[in-house]
């Protein structure tokens, strides 16, 4: 199994020289099993490239699609409506998020290219769309793959999937909050709101959920938006640090941490700190640490291995894939 | 768009800042690019809640209105910021802009959580306008299956007129409301989303060729033209090569709008 990083970055795509190197598309990860079965992990903007990919490789013939999302935030959600192979008629597209349900998932989607938003309405798209209602702790199986939805905390709820094939597994986490001071709460937060015992107890089992379902797992691709001081400021976005990400990765055994869902305001030279900074600190815990980037492709639970750097943007010209140390140190 | 490739022209959506010789602001659509200018206004009076802007929408489709949520001024309580722009067909700006921060879709979970003063007030094209000492016309276009609205600002004896998101049935002959709009503008920016050879295959998507643009400016007199509202798969060569047929075309001062410029007119 391998993933590949279409986007990485969180609440909005920011175009621009300080961030070429690590990328300016929102939320989209894809997952290929050994035999070539692909699972679409979220739908923000970087699911164009993706597409354009897919359809070239499909040769404009119908395939079917399946993308799990974590929630329908903007940032996740934005790229659906330019998903090439949703404009191929016989294409089948499945999604699968966490509502109360399925209907709702479809207005919801549907939502999104209403007239006054988008000049495509859902109906009108040649691709057939299916919506699945994903529960917490309830495993499904899609093709070849195993996927076990994880509850997060993030303002009105959020999924994780642990997702799991060829003897091996990865973890999608984000978006989340830390399981202390923030509960995902169903209005509007202004700032942190005091905790009620219960509210204390559900993030607890919360979090334990979590370690449980990330125990053992090869690969965990981290909401890690924040940097500390970031984070003190702004508890109640739902999001966490690099730190609180280690400290879940830590509890349940975990070889590797993938840093992702980078804040927009974070340049490439930002980044190349964090990604530094991490990676020394996760080496004290016995932990890879990773800085995801655009065009990142991880191979799953082989050998100790290098990330390699695949293009992600089909009108320009093919990279060759070699081994690197960071994003764009071979162009 | 992102990406290297993208750099010179710039890769974020729609938005237009123009500025008045006694130092007025307007801005036109809250695409991605409002973000940029967002950081700019935070150091200003803005940062501080004493901000006043007033905001042109074109229409709401989602690459006029995505920076609308993460538009920082307003989050500062004080500031005052006032979105004009017509109904949608069938629904009001309100309940649009309303849905776009609905709480399926964003953790602001509606306009009344916005900090800063925000007023949505809507008119019906045609009508004329009158913003912190801008003169500003207005006027339906025809967009693929819907329209949009189209403006004409003037302050201090100069003219700006944009027409973005338009395309007029026949491009080489624009419709006579655009070229009365655009009449002896020192500035048009003009849709041009598609290169004149590509355009066939994108009749009827509701975006112009790059030659419609000329013919307007060609046929109201205007004095410069700025190419608007790049395709996503445009990236800088291409639109360098746009910009190199176009001037082949016309004796008119054109040009390719690009991020983060500045133009005195």
């Amino acid at each position: 199994m391998e993933i590949t990083f279409w986007g990485v970055r969180g609440s909005y795509p920011v175009p621009g020289e300080s961030t070429v190197r690590y990328g300016g598309q929102t939320s989209c990860v894809e997952t290929r099993s050994a035999s070539g079965q692909i699972l679409i992990v979220d739908a923000g903007t970087g699911m164009r490239a993706l597409g354009q990919q897919l359809a070239r490789e499909s040769g404009g013939l119908p395939w079917q699609y399946h993308v799990l999302l974590s929630h329908v935030h903007w940032d996740h959600i934005q790229g659906l409506p330019f998903f090439e192979p949703a404009y191929i008629p016989g294409t089948k597209i499945s999604v699968y998020a966490l509502l109360t349900a399925a209907d709702e998932l479809q207005q919801v989607i549907g939502g999104i290219t209403r007239y006054e938003f988008f000049p495509v309405a859902l109906e009108k798209v040649p691709a057939q769309f299916e919506f699945h209602e994903v529960a917490p702790q309830t495993e499904l199986r899609i093709g070849e793959f195993s996927i076990l939805p994880i509850a997060l905390n993030h303002p009105f709820g959020s999924v994780g999937y642990r997702i799991a094939t060829d003897q091996t597994s990865w973890a999608y986490v984000s978006d989340t909050a830390p399981f202390t001071d923030v509960l995902h709460k169903q209005h509007f937060l202004s700032g942190v709101e005091v905790l009620t015992d219960a509210d204390r107890a559900a993030l607890a089992t919360m979090r334990a959920d979590l370690v449980s379902a990330l125990f053992g797992v090869d690969t965990v691709v981290f909401d890690t938006h924040f940097l500390p001081d970031e984070y003190a400021r702004f508890p109640h976005y739902g999001h966490s640090t690099p730190e609180q990400a280690l400290e879940i990765c830590r509890d349940a055994n975990v070889r590797r941490l993938v840093l992702y869902h980078h804040a927009p305001s974070h340049s490439d030279d930002m980044m190349d700190t964090i990604a530094k900074t991490y990676l020394e600190l996760g080496a004290r815990h016995g932990i890879e640490v990773l800085t995801s980037f655009e065009g990142m492709v991880l191979p799953i639970g082989a050998q100790p291995v290098v990330a390699v750097e695949r293009e992600v943007t089909p009108k320009g010209g093919v990279m060759a894939p070699g081994a690197l140390k960071g994003p764009g140190r071979n162009s | 768009m992102t990406g290297r490739d993208v750099l010179r022209y710039g890769g974020n959506t729609s938005s237009i800042e123009v500025q008045s010789d006694a130092g007025k602001r307007l801005l036109i659509d809250l695409g991605t690019g409002a973000t940029e200018f967002a950081k700019q206004l935070m150091q200003q009076e803005f940062g501080k809640g004493r901000g006043e802007l007033p905001i042109l929408l074109s229409h709401t489709h989602l690459d006029h209105i995505q920076g609308l949520p993460f538009f920082t001024p307003f989050f500062v309580k004080g500031n005052r910021i006032r979105i004009l722009g017509a109904n949608p067909v069938g629904s009001t700006l309100q309940a649009t802009l309303q849905n776009q921060l609905s709480p399926h879709y964003s953790p602001l979970n509606g306009l009344e959580n916005l900090a800063a003063g925000v007023s949505i007030d809507t008119f019906v094209p045609g009508a004329v306008l009158s913003l912190d000492g801008f003169d500003v016309a207005t006027a339906a276009m025809p967009h693929g299956s819907m329209w949009t609205t189209s403006f004409r600002i003037s302050a201090g004896g100069k003219t700006v007129v944009f027409l973005s998101d338009v395309e007029y049935p026949n491009p080489d002959a624009p419709l006579p409301s655009a070229l009365a709009l655009a009449q002896g503008a020192d500035l048009l920016i003009h849709d041009a989303m598609h290169a004149d050879h590509d355009y066939a295959m994108r009749k009827g998507w509701g975006h112009s060729p790059a030659r419609a643009g000329i013919a307007v400016a060609e046929q109201a007199g205007v004095k410069r033209l700025a190419l608007f509202h790049h395709s996503p798969d445009a990236n800088d060569a291409l639109i360098d090569e746009l910009v190199l047929r176009a001037r082949a075309q016309t004796k008119v001062d054109l040009f390719a709008a690009a991020e983060g410029s500045y133009l005195t007119v």
